[in-house]
């Protein structure tokens, strides 16, 4: 399997931002000062189950349910 | 009305309060922010300036330095006066940085004190102030657990105490709290900005963090090297030399095109320690200085136009770019980039805007 990190990045990123730009900018650098560096990450890199974990983790402490 | 700003250098922390007063005699603030040297007892200046403006919500905290419209001070006590033509609305409240759950409540309490909750506060209308103690080193979990709470702007600094790195305090309604931070959540009245500059450029150099002590903003390898061993061969430098070299060649942690600015701090064998905490495997890129009055004045240049005047500033100043201000003879330059603009702010220990950061002036500006 591959590209789950860059799917669970940008469902996060949807689903706080909810269509406004500067709040998808403000929840990726939120993201990156927690150590998920979204630019990293393409649809065909392996999915590494500790960043996945830990997505999940930022997720729940967003308030977030993420949808993918 | 305008927005004001006063300045007192008188010692007792008594007759400064009552200058600053004097300097707002006919204002009625809702808020008045205030930052004082940490050569005043701490409870003695925020009991003062409470006294004086009881009526308002007195913020405020301890310093390495001020800031006012057209100086950079020292030993001294300035203020803001904001009525409620600037301010129509705000809320403060004290996070006890031992408890990790403290945030949550404080947020989700000031929210509801605006009939809301948390996510529901219009980024473009709300705007959080945050002071924290400078020496607890909880910056960085504790804007990570605001940012997981809101969306609004917060932005804000460490408190400092004039470089002994001793004891910073921050003020509330006249009390002191160490270990501490205060929240204000504001709704301006009219439109505000934040701005975030820093005098630095990109080289092109990466520096990856490959093994750190988060906890204690401890890099022990960069690259799979030694930290000192990379950052020396990065700035070229011989590894004896490269503290010479931190002051101008911070690293920085680009975020949607933006340098987030880690600044090194000292050696420690092999190992560098940071002013901020540096994440695993999150690259870094070494930067090099620029100029701080240009790059100062073109961001405040940028947010001025006549149909739309700057009517106050916020500055929350490094205190690593107030050194080298006064190193390179610029201070005066620097304060009177803002003298024709109502300003107040200070050198801190470390400025807040979405995370913890360095070497870095973070602004709010009130239109």
């Amino acid at each position: 399997m591959a590209g789950k990190i860059k799917l669970l990045i940008d469902n996060l990123v949807e689903q706080r931002a909810q269509g406004n730009p500067s709040l998808e900018s403000t929840t990726r650098t939120k993201l990156l000062l927690k150590g998920i560096d979204g630019t990293k990450y393409t649809a065909s890199s392996d999915d590494d189950p500790a960043v996945i974990e830990k997505i999940r983790q930022i997720a729940k402490d967003m308030g977030v349910h993420l949808t993918v | 009305m305008a927005i004001k700003v006063a300045q007192s250098s008188k010692p007792d922390p008594s007759a400064a309060a009552a200058e600053i007063a004097s300097s707002f005699s006919g204002l009625k603030p809702v808020t008045v922010l205030f930052f004082a040297s940490s050569q005043y007892d701490p409870a003695s200046i925020s009991r003062m300036m409470k006294e004086k403006f009881a009526e308002a919500t007195v913020i405020g905290c301890s310093t390495a330095g001020e800031l006012v419209s057209g100086g950079m001070l020292k030993n001294s006590v300035v203020a803001m006066a904001l009525e409620s033509d600037t301010i129509s609305g705000i809320a403060a409240d004290v996070i006890d940085l031992g408890d990790r759950k403290a945030p949550s409540r404080a947020v989700i309490g000031l929210a509801e004190k605006f009939g809301s909750k948390p996510l529901d506060l219009n980024p473009e209308l709300y705007v959080g102030i945050i002071l924290i103690d400078g020496l607890s080193c909880a910056e960085e979990w504790l804007m990570e657990k605001i940012g997981d709470l809101v969306d609004i702007p917060v932005i804000g600094g460490s408190a400092g105490d004039d470089l002994a790195f001793r004891k910073t305090s921050v003020y509330l309604d006249g009390k002191v709290y160490e270990n501490s931070a205060v929240l204000a959540l504001l709704k301006p009245a009219f439109g505000f900005e934040l701005v975030k500059t820093q005098s630095f450029c990109g080289t092109g150099k990466k520096l990856v963090p490959t093994a750190v002590d988060e906890a204690t903003r401890k890099v022990i390898e960069f690259n799979g090297l030694p930290a000192v061993t990379a950052y020396a061969e990065a700035v070229g430098a011989k590894e004896s030399d490269i503290v010479s070299h931190f002051m101008s060649n911070p690293v920085g942690l680009i975020a949607e095109g933006e340098p987030f600015v880690r600044s090194p701090q000292r050696v420690d064998g092999s190992s560098i320690y940071f002013y901020c905490q540096i994440r695993k495997g999150v690259d870094l890129e070494v930067l090099s200085s620029t100029d701080i009055i240009a790059d100062t004045t073109a961001a405040i240049q940028k947010l001025q136009r006549d149909d739309h005047p700057i009517k106050g500033i916020i500055n929350f100043n490094c205190i690593l770019r107030t050194l080298q201000l006064y190193q390179e003879g610029k201070n005066e330059a620097y304060g009177n980039i803002f003298k024709d603009i109502p300003t107040v702010g200070f050198s801190t220990y470390g400025e807040e805007y979405i995370g913890h950061i360095n070497q870095t002036a973070t602004m709010l500006v009130f239109f």
